[in-house]
């Protein structure tokens, strides 16, 4: 099985040897998404992938990998171009395994990498992408705090750009502890401005060079507290 | 394919040979353009290109490639050609191998203090113009050249063809870059002279990289340099090449790679005898 996605992996460097930017959707489905919120969510993910298709070298460039977390943490697609990534079709329950979570996708950013090395395709600075309607439930405190302290660390060295996205009911101050980054309040259901604003941000780092910084649009979608 | 984009060139050739006398025995053709990404945002190009004939009859090329990141990035990369440029064409002698790589050293802390000086009258700081910078100085018989960051210098060896002379700085990650107004830029430069006959070559930023060479051994790419020295070495008319240099980057087969600025300049040595 793993030999089998091997040699696909090395099929796909050679055929598509742009510079890849990836890119971890870390999504919230715990039993409290239910309904509209994850409806709207659904509808997000197809905008992203929509807004993605429309840009010149994102398609190939950009890949999309999504992770959920509610009493398990599943990986409903590990790694593709955004050009192969189907958005699906999202379900809840259950509690919030938030720190889980946060190490599934910062272990899947390292294994990413490792291929990219291994492959010698070059690559942008991964982003996590962590979207939540609560805060950590069901979890040790100590688990969580390993989880916030592993953020600061690859944020520190430069591994990954880890942001953290409130939905309505999120609890922000806990959110701020475990995220570097302030975390942003998506202002009512508005997932769709939110992933037309990831997309164009990935299309503007995957279109860059030079420098750490890319300018990103400010967030449309957020609220300002 | 590169080759049949530009192969209706040949058809439009001049019947007289019109490039500056200035150059000879060298032909330049060199082009820099702002990138799609850089297009939809408004922003002018940040690369900057320039080339003049140095001690010797050398040939002396510069490019520089603005930080994005930066406020002044464009100016900085044009105040470094500029600075390097002048320096290195109003020295008298090449001079031994070290001497090649010590005069493209100075260049470049030339370069550096001109930043740091005209960031000051600014009122900003060195980083405000941070840019990346490649020297090049070419004779019949010897290259030397000096990179900071990314891009690179090709030349086209009379023995084994397009062959690199730098390659790309980059960090772990592909955006990632050095700069010449880097406190540890002097430390970071690669500078290298070699004694070998060549008849042409190539200075690229790094929005050419993935076209031109291949990764991740940073080598010429032989498709893309083959056509494109053939190119410049049978151009005649100035004005022509020039042009057609600009529609090459600014083509689909180009700006669907990068959305980045590109600067590209070739050259190539005149095979008729000086004075024709």
């Amino acid at each position: 099985m793993s030999e089998v996605t091997r040699l696909e992996d090395v099929v796909e460097f050679a055929e598509n040897p742009e510079p890849r930017c990836p890119c971890v959707l870390l999504l919230d489905t715990s039993g409290s998404m239910q309904g509209a919120p994850i409806e709207a969510l659904n509808r997000g993910l197809q905008t992203f992938k929509d807004d993605l298709m429309r840009d010149p070298v994102a398609p190939k460039r950009v890949e999309v990998a999504l992770v959920t977390f509610d009493n398990d943490v599943t990986v409903v697609q590990d790694f593709v171009t955004a050009d192969r990534f189907e958005a699906p079709k999202l379900d809840c329950r259950g509690m919030t395994h938030m720190a889980a979570g946060i190490n599934t996708a910062l272990d899947m950013v390292q294994a990413r990498k490792d291929r990219y090395n291994q492959s010698g395709v070059p690559y942008y600075r991964p982003w996590v992408f962590m979207i939540t309607d609560g805060r950590p439930q069901g979890e040790m405190p100590d688990f969580v705090d390993l989880a916030a302290q592993r953020i600061q660390e690859e944020e520190a060295t430069k591994r990954v750009v880890f942001f953290g996205v409130g939905v309505e009911g999120a609890d922000i101050p806990v959110l701020s502890e475990i995220v570097v980054r302030t975390p942003m309040r998506l202002r009512g259901l508005n997932f769709n401005e939110l992933f037309v604003w990831l997309s164009r941000s990935m299309q503007a780092v995957s279109g860059s060079k030079v420098g750490d910084s890319v300018a990103l649009q400010p967030p449309g979608w957020a609220a300002v507290d | 394919m590169i080759a049949k984009s530009l192969s209706w060139l040949r058809d439009r050739r001049s019947a007289s040979p019109r490039f500056p006398d200035g150059l000879a025995p060298w032909r330049v053709v060199g082009a820099s353009t702002a990138g799609t990404s850089h297009q939809k945002l408004g922003q002018a190009c940040q690369d900057a290109a320039g080339w003049a004939l140095g001690p010797e009859r050398s040939l002396i090329v510069a490019v520089a490639d603005g930080a994005g990141s930066a406020s002044h990035g464009g100016e900085g990369a044009r105040l470094a050609v500029s600075t390097a440029v002048n320096f290195l064409s109003n020295r008298r002698t090449l001079g031994s191998p070290n001497a090649q790589k010590d005069a493209l050293v100075s260049a470049l802390e030339r370069a550096r203090s001109a930043l740091q000086s005209d960031a000051g009258r600014r009122g900003v700081t060195a980083r405000d113009m941070a840019t990346t910078l490649i020297l090049l100085q070419a004779t019949p018989d010897s290259v030397a050249a000096l990179q900071v960051g990314d891009g690179a210098a090709v030349v086209n060896a009379r023995q084994n063809g397009p062959t690199g002379v730098t390659s790309p700085q980059t960090g772990e990650y592909i955006n990632e870059t050095m700069f010449i107004t880097a406190a540890d830029a002097m430390d970071h430069h690669q500078t290298v002279c070699h004694g070998y006959g060549l008849t042409g070559g190539a200075v690229f930023s790094d929005g050419l990289q993935m076209l031109a060479l291949k990764m991740p051994e940073g080598t010429p790419h032989p498709p893309f340099f083959g056509p494109l020295l053939r190119f410049v070495a049978d151009a005649t008319d100035a004005g022509q090449a020039d042009a057609a240099l600009r529609s090459f980057l600014a083509s689909p087969r180009v700006t669907g790679q990068t959305t980045d600025d590109l600067t590209l300049v070739l050259f190539a040595l005149d095979a008729s005898p000086a004075g024709e």
